[in-house]
């Protein structure tokens, strides 16, 4: 098995896996955490595709609102310090993605006419 | 308030239907009438087309999206933009999904080999920027705009709590910057037309400038750190306005908001409970206040959102000491009433 392959197995057994939370969470465990969320079905279908991304998120919240550890100030403190931060990053990130890209950018010969490639070997290329 | 699929309002359809039509018109125009523009004069087939249509128009949308937070931060009259950006985000993402579908059923889907190995295998020069395999920049980018828009349902922020959840979009800043490299080390390696590096190069500063520009001026002239042990001093008395609110760091932290209200003043967290927008920048009325991100409202007394609705923020007990506003540090579980203080006393709120 290659490298790629096993990376395209281990993404396999990750979505078998959410697949397996998704089920677990949506038809059992919201009902417990969340009271907006009871007598509400039609939304549900809607949450899949994040939990067989983000399954091992879902499974700490889950265990973190069962068992009363949630602190409940914290969801009013948005992370905002971080903005400078991020915004710096990709705005050097970007410079180099655009200066790299296009320093490596290789110019056709403009003296060369093309060339239409003959038959060779009986194989037309 | 329970969960529905998607809270529709007309604003809302109208902001849709305008992005289906930009979408529609984008696409129209890249396939069918401006192929020799964009370099497309030499022969390629519907799927290598297709592919790049969605492609650029993935970009655009991107683009457009990471504009909007900053600009509506430097100018309010952008607000309106950020109304409904997560379904502008959510219908980006499934344009990008559309790109990498016509991507991989043709690029990749004539060999025994399964397609997604394909993708990662068919160029492993990490080592090198020449000819650096941009496909995994791509694969990057999907996977966390794939994450954004799956976790962009109110369900997500109130079960995840908005520093997981806004941390966990963050991810859109690493995203924009792999798309920009999968557009640097792709199609700008062609060379017949410098079109797209000029669209590209463009875009992308631009929205590098307004990030920087926008954190800038929050962190040089953002909300001011209040100051004080157990009792933080926000504003004079002399600076409330009645009916607007004063801002401020607490040095936990969080931002509170204390407003005037009828000559009274009255204390909430800055943060909605919907998506954390600012609430002290809405205007009050009726007690009520309306973040200006979304129009979720609050009681400025008590936190509490009126009925039917269920939304609860934190309350502060304030207090006007040698004509400075105060408030205690310590948040009032949510939804907690609070005694409104008049704006002139020097007394104990």
């Amino acid at each position: 098995m290659t490298f790629a392959e096993t990376l395209v197995w281990i993404a396999q057994l990750w979505l078998t896996a959410g697949a397996v939370v998704a089920a677990l969470f949506l038809l059992i465990g919201m009902d417990r955490i969340d009271e907006d969320a009871r007598g509400a079905y039609v939304f549900r279908p809607l949450l899949v595709p994040a939990v067989l991304l983000i399954w091992p998120l879902v499974l700490w919240r889950w265990a973190v609102l069962e068992t009363g550890r949630d602190n409940w100030a914290a969801r009013h403190r948005p992370p905002r310090r971080q903005h400078l931060v991020f915004a710096l990053g990709m705005a050097a990130l970007i410079a180099f993605s655009l200066i790299a890209g296009l320093s490596v950018r290789q110019t056709w010969p403009a003296h060369i006419a093309p060339e239409r490639l003959g038959q060779t070997d009986g194989v037309e290329n | 308030m329970k969960y529905v699929p998607v809270q529709w309002n007309t604003n809302k359809w109208y902001y849709d239907a305008a992005l289906l039509l930009g979408v529609a018109l984008f696409l129209v125009v890249f396939i069918y009438i401006a192929p020799g523009v964009l370099s497309h004069e030499r022969p390629i087939n519907a799927p290598i087309h297709n592919a790049r249509a969605f492609g650029a128009c993935a970009f655009l949308m991107l683009t457009v999206i990471l504009c909007i937070g900053p600009a509506a931060r430097l100018d309010r009259r952008f607000l309106p933009l950020l109304y409904n950006r997560r379904h502008f985000g959510v219908m980006t993402c499934a344009v990008a999904l559309t790109h990498a579908f016509y991507v991989l059923n043709w690029y990749f889907a004539f060999s025994p080999t399964n397609k997604f190995a394909a993708v990662l295998s068919s160029n492993t020069s990490f080592t090198q920027l020449a000819g650096f395999p941009f496909e995994a920049l791509g694969v990057f980018a999907l996977l966390c705009l794939l994450i954004l828009a799956t976790t962009s349902h109110d369900f997500w922020l109130k079960f995840l709590t908005a520093p997981v959840w806004k941390s966990l979009h963050y991810l859109i800043y690493p995203a924009y910057a792999a798309v920009v490299g999968h557009v640097a080390f792709g199609v700008l390696q062609d060379q017949g037309n410098l079109s797209f590096a000029w669209i590209t190069g463009i875009g992308a500063t631009l929205v590098a400038a307004l990030h920087v520009a926008a954190a800038l001026k929050e962190r040089l002239a953002g909300d001011p750190l209040g100051a004080g042990a157990d009792w933080i001093g926000i504003a004079p008395t002399t600076q409330m306005t009645e009916g607007y609110a004063k801002i401020a760091r607490l040095p936990n932290g969080e931002r509170v908001a204390v407003y005037l209200n009828q000559g009274k003043l009255s204390a909430i967290s800055n943060a909605c409970a919907h998506q954390n927008g600012p609430l002290g920048e809405g205007k009050v009325l009726d007690c009520l206040v309306t973040c200006p991100w979304h129009g979720f409202q609050y009681n400025v007394t008590n936190g509490q959102s009126p009925a039917p609705f269920t939304e609860k923020v934190p309350t502060y007990r304030v207090r006007v000491e040698n004509g400075t506003v105060m408030v205690h540090r310590q948040a009032n579980p949510p939804g907690t009433y609070v005694e409104p203080v008049p704006l002139n006393t020097g007394a104990m709120g």
